[in-house]
């Protein structure tokens, strides 16, 4: 933990009141807290103490990294990675090799049963070899780290449920966060990758109110995750109506309309893309023109093709539909038979 | 009998009877209960068990758990249990004395299920396990074994025929080698009736018929079809047959009756094993058929009429215009009743019902809708074409002391034929 | 595998293969059955003309309307809201289309250049709730009614039941009732549904197809005879 409080660090960055109270704004409504809650945010942040933060990367494409690092000017929602005395990240941290790793162990001894763990990446169960950093494989780095931590962030949905990885036929048996540590309170942070402010709110919440946010059945923050896609989607009006694109690029697309028909997961997907956006605000994939794969979902890669419509299934094949018709004829017909024999033996009797 | 030789009996029988009609049929019911609102029995009773369906409830049951597709599956895992003596026995009264098989009900079945034809079916089994009301069974042995239900034996007939041609000075031929038109009777005109036997007559000679009543092969009506004793309904029709091919007949006269038309017309040839070798007309159809020619010369009946479709001869035989095309040439003022024709309510004495005196009290009160229906109409005298219907009106027409007396066809047309005495 | 991933997967697979097997077995099991041939002199040789009794048969004659106006209009409005549902509800017709992708190769689109049409979500949605209310009412009148009540069976209330639940959860589903997860509901609408497939070749459902069958029969018969249709 570093010895200067929050207020201190971000003043010492130039951040002006008004814009750290804009900040804490923000945070407290996306955590869907009441807006009079924010002069305790403010006071309580001020006050906090820098945590440490130690950040694991596993079966990762850095996509979270990217996602929640990406600063389009001068965000509201990077100052918290300023905030926080983020000790290990691969992508962002100047050092490397043994250094590096001596940094981490460091940070773990002096912060041990205190400093927050973040998990990006699935966990290989297979071949430890599958997956390694600086020689240790990450079930048992995961384990190590995972003992002293206070608190757990799963973030995208390689580390919330196994992810991409994951997917058939799944070749190093990954697995999530949850399927290995079980006595620590994890929060899955899902998506492919998430959305910045999410994590923001939550470490927000974290540093705030020393609190995980209140999480739904798979460990998401409800705040977030408790309303689907297709209940926020503005082009739900067309759904509504039955107007809906056939094509990617047809008339109906060009107007807009509902992407059901193109594979939309958004009935089926929880996440706060219809609302929050992506790009502060700029847009989201059904604005952009294509359907909602599900990407914060469990086994998302696996449910069926990504442009056909929720509402097929695996319903079969012309082969099991033949086989089906094959037994069916067979029985009638010999149910028919024996009811034919019945009667002769009736008759004859 | 056994009970349990009753019940094995049955379901043999109900066996033999399956079929793929009857098994469409027994699969089609989606127990909408509609085929009771058809049913004069419910009519006039409100009791649900009349509904015409479940006349045929252990019918149905045997027929899934013995015949259906699914019968391997019903019996191993008892989903439909054997059919027991006691339902059979239960069973009996709603199967004789609550059907005339008039087929209402099967005009009614938004499935179209036949279920009047069914339940004659499903008689069958029911009189393999002898379980059929007493007078049925009686009057069968008789037709079987004396050649008439009723006592009408050929020697009975003959002397019938020898004092009715005598006393109404009317030729009438017997046992001619050959003919061109074989005419029957039933025993309720012989022996209740002999007007008709002698309008017979008198409408042949008049058209100058070769035609002739065989003591072989007279008697029209078919217990063993009513009973449900389809060994003695083929018996009963073959005689007819043989008798026919014996005159060489071109055509078989069946006389106003109404199950006579069914079991020769259209289960006759069945009976035989190949089509029949004439053609098979109800007295109606033949009266019509001369009208249409013009060869019937007739004097005008100046009355209000009104028609009693018989069940077996319109609605199930489709007669259903040739006796109005006679009263039209009667020159009556015809003015049918509601519902007529094919929808025409039955007489409630059909199917052997006015022969199972059980079922009297239950009969008088389906009357009531005949008595309604013609009092409706304001007519002066109703007509019909059955001899089974007539007795029914009469017997009905005693108890409930009606001042309404039923009329038949070929007595009409008979009375009213216009004789040039040259 | 959540629930929503066995309804649409082996759930469907399953419940599609009962339905061809026992509506094969049931159907074939019948029709195969022995008829005797009728030696009889048709009145009318056209007998292929009785065929019309299954349109006729589909509305009382005016002398028996009067104790079955109510059974046939109830009847008439569930099948119609429930077809109109089935067959012209977008996820539906985007199912089928799905299915003869996988059986033929192709769907209507790609075999003619015409799109199945379709009704928007709201028509479907009344259209459902009428089919409800229709089916409610008949099980009321099946429960009080004298004649109904007395000739039911097992058959009538589970065929009931395992029509009413798929309407019933799909409006759910629609609606996304009471804020259930969605998924949820639509994997019991899915099942719902898969119920309805494993009981159909099994009860009264079957009328769907032997109601062809047994009206064309007796038309046959009938027009044969020349006897009132």
């Amino acid at each position: 933990m570093s010895s200067i409080t929050v207020g201190d660090f971000l003043r010492s960055r130039g951040v002006t009141r008004r814009d750290f109270l804009r900040f804490c704004t923000a945070t407290t409504v996306a955590l869907g807290l009441p807006a009079t809650m924010t002069p305790r945010v403010a006071a309580a942040l001020e006050q906090a103490r820098r945590p440490s933060v130690i950040w694991l990367p596993f079966q990762e494409c850095t996509g979270c990294t990217e996602s929640i690092t990406r600063a389009h000017g001068a965000t509201l929602e990077s100052l918290i990675f300023e905030a926080i005395s983020l000790d290990y990240q691969h992508t962002l941290q100047a050092a490397a090799g043994d250094a590096a790793e001596r940094v981490r162990e460091q940070a773990m001894k002096d912060n041990w049963g205190r400093y927050l763990l973040i998990v990006d990446g699935s966990i290989p169960t297979g071949n430890p070899g599958y997956s390694t950093i600086a020689g240790h494989d990450n079930l048992s780095m995961l384990r190590e780290a995972a003992d002293g931590a206070a608190a757990i962030v799963a973030l995208g949905s390689c580390a919330a449920f196994g992810g991409i990885p994951g997917a058939q036929p799944d070749p190093t048996g990954a697995v999530s966060v949850a399927d290995v540590i079980k006595d620590k309170p994890i929060v899955n942070v899902s998506g492919c990758p998430p959305i910045p402010v999410v994590i923001t709110a939550v470490l927000t919440q974290y540093v705030t109110f020393g609190t995980l946010p209140e999480l739904d059945a798979l460990g998401r923050p409800k705040a977030f995750y408790g309303q689907t896609i297709h209940d926020r989607c503005y082009r739900r009006p067309f759904y509504e109506r039955g107007q809906f694109a056939d094509s990617f690029d047809d008339e109906g697309a060009r107007l807009g309309w509902c992407l059901y028909k193109l594979g939309c997961r958004g009935p089926t997907t929880y996440n706060a893309c219809a609302t929050v956006k992506w790009n502060n605000g700029t847009s989201f994939p059904i604005e952009a023109g294509h359907g909602c794969i599900g990407c914060a979902e469990p086994g998302f890669w696996d449910n069926g093709g990504f442009y056909r419509p929720l509402s097929t299934g695996n319903w079969g094949s012309a082969r099991t539909v033949g086989a089906a018709i094959g037994v069916g004829a067979a029985l009638g017909v010999a149910s028919a038979a024996l009811a034919r024999k019945r009667q002769r033996d009736a008759e004859g009797a | 009998m056994p009970d349990a030789e009753r019940v094995e009996r049955a379901m043999k029988s109900f066996v033999k009877d399956f079929g793929r009609t009857a098994a469409i049929y027994m699969e089609s019911c989606i127990h909408c209960g509609m085929c009771a609102e058809a049913c004069h029995f419910y009519e006039v009773t409100q009791d649900p068990k009349y509904t015409p369906i479940w006349k045929l409830e252990p019918f149905k049951q045997a027929y899934k758990r013995e015949y259906g597709p699914f019968a391997v599956v019903y019996r191993a895992l008892n989903l439909k249990p054997k059919v027991t003596v006691e339902r059979l026995q239960q069973w009996q009264q709603l199967i004789y004395d609550s059907c005339t098989v008039c087929g209402r009900c099967s005009l009614m079945c938004p499935m179209g299920i036949d279920i009047a034809a069914l339940v004659s079916q499903a008689r069958h089994g029911m009189y393999a396990a002898g379980l059929i009301p007493h007078e049925l069974w009686a009057v069968t042995e008789r037709a079987r074994l004396e050649g008439s239900p009723l006592g009408a034996t050929p020697k009975v007939f003959k002397d019938r025929l020898e004092w009715l041609a005598d006393d109404h000075e009317v030729e009438i031929p017997v046992d001619k080698g050959d003919a061109d038109v074989l005419c029957t009777m039933s025993s309720i005109e012989i022996m209740k009736y002999p007007d008709s036997v002698v309008a017979t007559a008198r409408i042949m000679n008049h058209l100058g018929v070769n035609w002739t009543f065989r003591l072989d092969g007279y008697e029209a009506t078919n217990f063993g079809l009513l009973a449900g004793n389809s060994a003695a309904q083929k018996q009963l029709t073959l005689k007819l047959i043989e008798a026919a091919v014996s005159c060489r007949a071109k055509t078989v006269i069946l006389p106003e009756c109404g199950h006579a038309y069914t079991a020769l017309r259209w289960m006759g040839a069945n009976m035989y094993g190949e089509p029949l070798p004439f053609k098979v007309q109800h007295i109606a159809e033949f009266l019509a058929e001369q009208a249409r020619a013009g060869r019937l010369k007739l004097k005008k009946l100046d009355k209000s009429v009104t028609f009693h479709d018989p069940c077996q001869v319109v609605r199930r035989g489709g007669a259903i215009e040739a006796p109005r095309e006679v009263l039209k040439a009667l020159g009556v003022e015809l003015r049918e009743m509601y519902p007529t024709r094919g929808t025409n309510w039955c007489c409630g004495g059909g199917g052997g019902v006015v022969a199972n005196h059980r079922a009297d009290e239950l009969r008088y009160k389906t009357f009531k809708i005949k008595m309604e229906q013609i009092e409706d109409t304001g007519a002066e005298m109703p007509v019909t074409t059955c001899a089974n219907c007539r007795q029914t009106f009469d017997d009905g027409q005693a108890h409930f002391k009606w001042d309404v007396k039923m009329h038949s066809l070929l007595e009409l047309v008979a009375d009213h034929l216009v004789e040039d005495d040259a | 595998m959540t629930l929503l991933e066995f309804a649409r997967g082996p759930g469907l697979q399953w419940s599609i293969t009962i339905f061809i097997v026992g509506v094969l077995w049931r159907l074939l099991g019948i029709f195969l059955l022995r008829t005797k041939k009728d030696l009889s002199e048709p009145r009318n040789p056209a007998t292929w003309k009785g065929l019309r009794l299954i349109a006729l048969r589909s509305w009382p004659r005016r002398e028996f309307l009067g104790g079955t106006a109510f059974g046939e209009v109830m009847g008439y409005a569930f099948h119609i809201g429930f077809l109109l549902t089935l067959f012209f509800y977008v996820p539906h017709v985007l199912f089928f289309a799905d299915v003869s992708r996988g059986l033929i190769g192709t769907d209507l689109q790609g075999l003619t250049g015409f799109a199945w049409p379709t009704l928007p979500n709201g028509i479907v949605t009344l259209l459902a709730a009428i089919s409800i209310a229709a089916l409610v009412a008949v099980l009321i009148h099946r429960i009080v009614n004298p004649v109904k009540r007395l000739i039911s069976n097992f058959d009538d209330y589970f065929s009931w039941f395992v029509t009413v639940t798929p309407l019933v959860t799909g409006l759910a589903a629609f609606a996304h009732f009471a804020g259930w997860p969605y998924e949820r509901l639509l994997a019991y609408h899915l099942l719902s549904v898969e119920l309805l497939l494993v009981w159909f070749p099994f009860g009264k459902l079957m009328h769907a197809f032997t109601i062809f069958a047994a009206r064309g029969a007796t038309g046959l018969i009938f027009e044969r005879r020349g006897a009132s249709l």
